[in-house]
C-alpha cells in the first residue's frame, strides 16, 4: 500500500528533519521513488534575509515556489533554516500580489507614477544622466547600492559608474554596517576579511561575543554556537559583552553588560589583564606582532604598548564600564579567553557602528595577537557581515567609493591602471580620487551636488541615521532618483523612475557571505510580470549613455557582455570576467570558482581559490596557513607556519594598535538623559519591506516598540503596552513600550525595521561616523523618554503604491 | 495545509520534561529525541501563519534553545493562491 501524499509529506518532514540530527526514526518512506517524481524540480541557492548564507533547496510545481528544505552538505548551514528562511518563497514569481511589475515613472516627486515600457524607462534614465553629466560634470552623478545585490550586478555597476561614467561615486548599504570591519581588519592584519571560518563553531573552546545579538540577527550560526556549547558544557566557555541582555545571554557563561560607549574601555583591560598575568603567546608577538599607534601609524615597542595598558586597570575600568561589570568579571574573561584551546570573538553592528568603530575593531584584533588565538584550530577574530552579499559583492566586488574590484584602493595609481587595463579602456578613465562615501553623497544630494542618483536594492530613505534629513535632499526636484527593488519602500516613494527587478531564484548571482564564501543562486522560477534582473538594466542603460554621452568608452565596459541572455549567460560572462580578469593575482583570487565549479558543489567556494581543483575542495577554510591556504605557500618569505601577505602590511606583521577609550559623539545629559540604540528583531529584515509582506512574520511582529529597563519604567511610571514618546535632538518617534530586562538602567532600544513614520527610529538617531571607516553611530545616541498615554491600538504599516 | 520538519534543540538536562510540554503544543509531533537535547518534530497545520505561532509558543518555552527547520512544504496553500496575500 502506497502512503498518502499527506502522510509522505509529513514523514518527509520527520525523516528529513532526523536525518540533519544525525537521529534514525523507526520509520520510511516506502513510496519515495513515485512521489519523488510529481516534484517537477528543486533548485539550490542562498537565503537572502540575513549574512549567514543558509543553503537550500527550493521545490518548484508547475512553474511555482511550493516547498524547501536546508541542504545538510552545505558548511554554512548543514541543513537548518530560520523562519525566515522558511517563508522568503511566498515573495517568488507570482506568489505574492505586491511585487512591482512595470517600470513608474513620474516627471515631478509631487505628481502620480504613470506605468511606462522599459524601452521609455532606459531612455530616461539614460538621458537623465547624460544630461546631469553634460551640465553638471562626471560627480553630480551617483550610485547607491546593496550588500543584497549580487556580486554580478554590484560589478557591472560599479563598472560603468568608474570606467564609463568616469565617477568613483559608487556607494552601497554595507558602508552602514560592515565599514569599521575592514577598516580593522585592513589595519590590523593587513587583509580584509576574517582569516578562518564557521568551521571553527564545531573547534572553539571559549565564545567571546560582543555587540551581537547572533541569536535574532544569524540565528542559524548561533545554532551552531548552541550546539558546540551543550555538547560541551563544562569546558567550552563563552562570554557574552554586551549593554544589553539578548536571546543571544541565554548560553552565556558570563555577561559583561557595560554602559554604551565604554567598550574600548573593557576591551583595554582585558589586554591589561593579559600582559599582567603573562596570558600572552611570546613566540607569535616574537615571531608575527608588531605595535603601532596614531595616524602616522607609527611603530613602537611592546614597551610602550605597557605604559599605555598601565591605564586601563580593571579596578579603574570597572568604574568606567558601569553596568554589571567589576574588575573580577574583566579578569575571568581574559583568563578564558586567553587559556583556552581555541577562542573565537563574535561581533557586528554593536562593534561596527560606534564613531570608533575601527578602533573597536582593532582592540578585539589585539586580544587574538597578543594571546596567539589566529590561525589555528577553533581560534578566529571573526566579524559576523550583516547582508547576504556584503563582503562578496560590496567589499570584494569594488562597490565602495575608494575601493576597486578585488580589494584594490582607488588612489593607488598602480592598481588604477591595472583595472582600466583589464577592462581594456583607456588609461586615466577611472579618477584618482575617491567618490563621496554614504553620508557625504547623501549631503551632496541635501546640497545640490549630486543630481541623479540611482538606488539599488535598498532603502536609504529609512535606514540612514537621522534621515529625516537627508529626506529633505531626496525630496528635491532637482534630484533624479532611479530605484530598482522588488516592492515598494520609503525610498520609492521620493523616486522618479520605479524600475522592478526580479529576486533571488528569478535571476542568476552570486552572494559572498562572512567566511569568504561564494555561492551560486541560479534561476528556478520566471520574475513576476515585467521585473527584469539589473544585469541586463545597467548593460542596456550603458548602451544608451554611450550615445547620449557620444562616448564609445561608456560601449566598452558592456561589450563583453553583448548579446547575452539576461538570466544566466549575462551574470555568468560578467562572473567570468570578475573572476578571471579581476580577482586573479589577488588575496581573493577566484579563478577557480567558476559557474561550472560553484553548481557542483552544495554551497560554494572560499577564497583564495586560485585552481578549480582547490575551489571544487571547497577552498581555504584558514587563510595564512602554509598547506591550508596555497597563496601562503606561494608567497612565503621564511619558514615560519603562519605568513600574513595581505596586500596593506608590507612588513607581513599583524599590528597590535595602542587606542584609547573614546565615548560616543552624543553623551546624554540633563535634557536627554537616556542612551538609544537600536537593532534588529528575528523575525523582521531591515526596513521590513519584505518580511512585513511575510503575513506570518508580520503578524509575529507587527510594529516596533521601545525596550525600557523595568528600573527606570518604575521610575517614570511606565507600564507595558504604554505609548512612549523618544525624542532626540533630530526627531521624534511614540511606540509602545516592552518592559523588559533587556537594556542596562538608562538606556532605552528601539527596533528598527518599521516604515510607519511613528516608529521609524532613524528619525531619531544620530548620523555621526568614524573618521576611518565613515560608518554612522547608529548604536548610540541621547534621548529623553515620556509616557504619553495607556496602550493604543495600533495597526502595522507598509508603504503601498499609490496608483 | 503546510507540513514542517523540525529540529529542535532543548537542554540536555530537561530533555524528557521538554519532549512532554512540547507533545502538549497542538499540531507538534515528536519523532524522536538524542541525549544531547536534539527533539525532531513534525508541526502540521491549517496556515503557515498558525505554523508561525506554533514556532512562538515552542521558543516561550525556557528549556528550549532553539527551532529549526530543515524542511517546509506548503503547496496546497501556494495552490489555493492564498499566499502571502
Ligand atoms: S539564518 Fe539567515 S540565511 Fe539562514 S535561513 Fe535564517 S535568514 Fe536565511
Amino acid at each position: 500500500m502506497g502512503l498518502s501524499r499527506r502522510e509522505f509529506i509529513k514523514r518527509t518532514a520527520a525523516l528529513t528533519a532526523a536525518s540533519y540530527a544525525g537521529l534514525s526514526l523507526p520509520i520510511s518512506n516506502e513510496d519515495y521513488s513515485a512521489h519523488a517524481s510529481d516534484a517537477d524540480s528543486w533548485h539550490k541557492g542562498t537565503c537572502r534575509l540575513c549574512g549567514s548564507g543558509c543553503r537550500l533547496e527550493l521545490e518548484v510545481k508547475n512553474g511555482k515556489a511550493v516547498a524547501l528544505r536546508g541542504i545538510p552538505q552545505s558548511r554554512t548551514n548543514m541543513g537548518y533554516l530560520c523562519m525566515k528562511g522558511m517563508l522568503f518563497y511566498k515573495l517568488m514569481g507570482n506568489n505574492h500580489p505586491e511585487r512591482l511589475k512595470k517600470p513608474l515613472y513620474r516627471a515631478r516627486k509631487d505628481q502620480p507614477f504613470r506605468e511606462i515600457s522599459w524601452d521609455r524607462a532606459l531612455d530616461i534614465a539614460s538621458k537623465e544622466f547624460a544630461k546631469t553629466v553634460k551640465k553638471y560634470g562626471n560627480n553630480s552623478v551617483a550610485y547607491y547600492g546593496s550588500g543584497q545585490a549580487f556580486t554580478e550586478e554590484t560589478y557591472i555597476f560599479q563598472k560603468v559608474m568608474r570606467g564609463g561614467l568616469k565617477t568613483n561615486n559608487v556607494e552601497g548599504n554595507p558602508r552602514l554596517c560592515m565599514a569599521s570591519a575592514v577598516g580593522g581588519y585592513v589595519t590590523s592584519f593587513g587583509a580584509d576579511e576574517p582569516i578562518g571560518s564557521y568551521s571553527n563553531f564545531e573547534r572553539a573552546s571559549c565564545f567571546f561575543i560582543i555587540g551581537s545579538n547572533t541569536a535574532e540577527a544569524h540565528p542559524v550560526l548561533f545554532r551552531r554556537i548552541m550546539r558546540r556549547k551543550m555538547d560541551n558544557k563544562d569546558t567550552v566557555k563563552v562570554i557574552n559583552a554586551d549593554p544589553r541582555v539578548s536571546p543571544t545571554s541565554r548560553i552565556a557563561d558570563l555577561h559583561l553588560q557595560f554602559a554604551p560607549g565604554t567598550d574600548l574601555a573593557l576591551l583595554n583591560a582585558m589586554a591589561y589583564v593579559i600582559l599582567e598575568d603573562k596570558l600572552y603567546n611570546e613566540d607569535f608577538l616574537k615571531n608575527y606582532a608588531d605595535f603601532r599607534m596614531g595616524k602616522k601609524k607609527k611603530k613602537v615597542s611592546l614597551q610602550k604598548y605597557m605604559a599605555f595598558i598601565k591605564d586601563y586597570t580593571p579596578e579603574k575600568v570597572a568604574r568606567i564600564c558601569g553596568g554589571n561589570i567589576t574588575a573580577d568579571k574583566i579578569r575571568k574573561a581574559a583568563l578564558w579567553f586567553a587559556k583556552s584551546e581555541g577562542t573565537m570573538s563574535l561581533w557586528t553592528m554593536g562593534i561596527n557602528q560606534r564613531s570608533r568603530g575601527v578602533w573597536a575593531n582593532n582592540l578585539i584584533h589585539n586580544l587574538h595577537i597578543l594571546t596567539g588565538q589566529l590561525c589555528r584550530p577553533g581560534a578566529d577574530s571573526f566579524s559576523l557581515t550583516g547582508q547576504p552579499n556584503a563582503c562578496g559583492g560590496v567589499r570584494e566586488g569594488g562597490g565602495l567609493c575608494h575601493i576597486l574590484p578585488a580589494h584594490r584602493l582607488v588612489k593607488k595609481n598602480k592598481l588604477r591602471h591595472q583595472v582600466e587595463r583589464l577592462w581594456g579602456i583607456p588609461e586615466g578613465r577611472i579618477p584618482p580620487k575617491p567618490g563621496y562615501h554614504t553620508m557625504a553623497m547623501f549631503e551632496a544630494v541635501n546640497e545640490g551636488k549630486i543630481k541623479a542618483i540611482w538606488i539599488n536594492c535598498t532603502s536609504p530613505a529609512q535606514s540612514l541615521p537621522n534621515c529625516d534629513k537627508y529626506r529633505k535632499g531626496m525630496r528635491r526636484e532637482d534630484v533624479f532618483i532611479v530605484v530598482s527593488d522588488i516592492f515598494p519602500t520609503k525610498t520609492t516613494e521620493l523616486a522618479n523612475l520605479i524600475l522592478p527587478t526580479a529576486f533571488i531564484f528569478e535571476k542568476t548571482g552570486v552572494y559572498g557571505c562572512t567566511e569568504r564564501r561564494s555561492q551560486l543562486t541560479v534561476k528556478a522560477v520566471n520574475a513576476p510580470g515585467e521585473a527584469k534582473p539589473e544585469v541586463w538594466m545597467v548593460r542596456e542603460w550603458a548602451l544608451r549613455l554611450s550615445k547620449e554621452l557620444n562616448d564609445p568608452v561608456i560601449k566598452k565596459c558592456v561589450e563583453p557582455f553583448m548579446g547575452k541572455e539576461p538570466d544566466y549567460e549575462l551574470p555568468k560572462a560578467i562572473w567570468e570576467e570578475y573572476t578571471q580578469k579581476l580577482t586573479k593575482g589577488r588575496d581573493n583570487d577566484l579563478s577557480g570558482a567558476t559557474y561550472e565549479v560553484l553548481e557542483k558543489l552544495p554551497d560554494g567556494v572560499q577564497w583564495p581559490a586560485p585552481t578549480k581543483q582547490w575551489a571544487l575542495k571547497g577552498g581555504t577554510d584558514i587563510k595564512f596557513v602554509r598547506g591550508l591556504d596555497p597563496l601562503a605557500d606561494k608567497y612565503a618569505k621564511n619558514d615560519l607556519p603562519y605568513q600574513f601577505y595581505g596586500p596593506a602590511h608590507p612588513d607581513r606583521k599583524l599590528w597590535i594598535w595602542l587606542r584609547p577609550q573614546k565615548g560616543p559623539a552624543e553623551m546624554p545629559d540633563s535634557k536627554y538623559p537616556f542612551y538609544l540604540s537600536t537593532g534588529r528583531i528575528i523575525d523582521h529584515w531591515h526596513t521590513s519591506s519584505m518580511t512585513g509582506r511575510i503575513i506570518e512574520l508580520m503578524r509575529a511582529n507587527p510594529y516596533a516598540y521601545v525596550e525600557v529597563n523595568p528600573k527606570d519604567a518604575e521610575r517614570l511610571g511606565i507600564k507595558p503596552g504604554d505609548m512612549i514618546e523618544v525624542v532626540s535632538r533630530r526627531g521624534r518617534n511614540i511606540l509602545p513600550a516592552k518592559v523588559y530586562v533587556g537594556p542596562c538602567e538608562g538606556m532605552v532600544f528601539v527596533y528598527w525595521h518599521d516604515e510607519d513614520e511613528n516608529r521609524m527610529i532613524n528619525r531619531v538617531t544620530k548620523d555621526a561616523f568614524d573618521p576611518g571607516s565613515k560608518e554612522p553611530e547608529f548604536k548610540i545616541c541621547a534621548c529623553r523618554i515620556k509616557r504619553v498615554s495607556g496602550p493604543r491600538p495600533l495597526k502595522p504599516f507598509l508603504v503601498h503604491m499609490k496608483a | 495545509m503546510p507540513v514542517g520538519g523540525f529540529v529542535i534543540n532543548v537542554d540536555p538536562e530537561r530533555i524528557e520534561e521538554s519532549v512532554h510540554r512540547l507533545e502538549s503544543v497542538e499540531g507538534v509531533e515528536i519523532h524522536g529525541s538524542d541525549n544531547k537535547g536534539n527533539v525532531v518534530a513534525v508541526m502540521e497545520s491549517s496556515t503557515s501563519s498558525e505554523m508561525e505561532a506554533m514556532v512562538k509558543a515552542i521558543m516561550a518555552i525556557e528549556t528550549v534553545y532553539s527551532v529549526a527547520l530543515t524542511y517546509f512544504n506548503g503547496e496546497d496553500e501556494v495552490e489555493r493562491g492564498r499566499d502571502g496575500v
